[in-house]
């Protein structure tokens, strides 16, 4: 770590992981939706109006990216939650932001459950797609969609608060 | 034998679109191993959610870390004088893990009916217990004379453990498989309510 820091400063350094952070939470969050998006509103014929062209690929197609993209972006916000604990959350109680922290605390507990269900959803996402798991695989799906989406929002407001570019 | 025919049977539960028609040796085995994959994938994410919001709502991690002086204690040390907050997840997390895992391969040596029951029995004691001990700390609020006592986290683990004894003893195998998966979703809904509903001092202030 010494050496890093030698190239950048430590507000840079957690600056460009926070970054890191965000582009990888933005990938996530447009391959979730999108599936989210399919697995509501599946393909059915050649589209037609504008919503339906709008309509996303096969579902299937998001799930490897999905996973891929989960698994490091909890580890790097794993990681920045180091910075946050005394940066960010300190000077949030100080100045009497409870709801903020409140919701963050919340997002620590969301995107976990997510982490947990994430092996089943790789699961019933494998090919061939069994037809009587497309239940289960629907809302798994977007139950992950939901546990981006949260952390996404209150990520960044976390962000506005203390981060890149507050 | 029961083995062999366990597998068959989660065989059947798990892929029949990954199960193939004919059933020669090399097919039979790929068969096998998703069923037991699926059975690990699905324990595991039950057990995971409800492992975690347990250790959070008992504060058991496996080790605490001060992130203002980097160090890391074994299970849960209290805030100490110039080391800064102390941080649990991570501990809540390392302990949730191996413990998840470890259910998850155990849950793939036993057999299906078993497996539908003890899941029933423990997601019903899951949800059970903390229900148990809002009841419990509410008549203990209410009542005129001194009830404290009711107010223990053990306590009211023994209505929980016997009404999820008793109601797992009653229901059909069928029914119990038919909810089987339906816990995966369940189980991280309800251990989102209770987690959020112990941060609502956050959000009372």
């Amino acid at each position: 770590m010494d050496i890093i820091f030698e190239i950048v400063s430590v507000r840079t350094f957690w600056r460009m992981l926070l970054f890191a952070h965000f582009l990888m939470a933005v990938g996530l969050l447009a391959a979730v939706t999108l599936q989210a998006v399919a697995v509501m509103i599946p393909v059915r014929q050649t589209a037609g109006n504008f919503i339906d062209r709008l309509r996303p690929g096969p579902a299937a197609s998001y799930a490897l990216a999905v996973v891929i993209l989960y698994v490091p972006t909890f580890l790097l916000g794993a990681w920045i939650y180091i910075k946050y604990r005394t940066y960010v959350r300190i000077p949030m109680e100080q100045i009497g932001q409870w709801r903020t922290v409140g919701a963050f605390e919340w997002k620590e507990h969301v995107v976990t459950m997510g982490m947990g269900l994430l092996p089943a959803y790789w699961y019933f996402w494998r090919q061939p797609l069994s037809e009587e798991h497309a239940t289960i695989r629907k809302w798994l799906t977007l139950f992950l969609a939901f546990t981006v989406w949260y952390s996404f929002v209150v990520g960044h407001v976390a962000n506005d608060f203390r981060g890149v570019g507050s | 034998m029961t083995h062999t025919l366990d597998v068959s049977d989660a065989t059947s539960r798990f892929g029949s679109s990954h199960a193939l028609d004919a059933p020669t040796p090399a097919r039979s085995a790929t068969a096998t191993t998703t069923s037991r994959l699926g059975t690990f994938v699905i324990t595991f994410g039950i057990a995971f959610v409800i492992l975690y919001t347990v250790f959070e709502r008992l504060n058991w991690p496996l080790f605490t870390y001060h992130p203002a002086v980097g160090k890391l204690d074994f299970w849960m040390q209290r805030a100490r004088s110039g080391e800064g907050p102390p941080m649990y997840w991570y501990g809540w997390l390392a302990l949730s893990f191996p413990c998840a895992l470890l259910v998850g391969w155990v849950a793939t040596m036993f057999p299906p009916r078993g497996l539908y029951r003890a899941t029933l029995f423990c997601c019903l004691l899951a949800a059970l217990w903390p229900a148990s001990f809002a009841l419990a700390v509410f008549i203990a609020d209410q009542v005129s004379f001194d009830a404290e006592f009711l107010k223990s986290i053990w306590l009211s683990a023994i209505p929980a453990l016997v009404a999820a004894a008793a109601v797992t003893w009653l229901v059909s195998t069928e029914w119990a498989q038919r909810v089987w998966m339906g816990w995966l979703l369940i189980m991280p809904l309800g251990g989102l309510v209770v987690l959020g509903y112990s941060l609502k001092q956050y959000f009372l202030r």
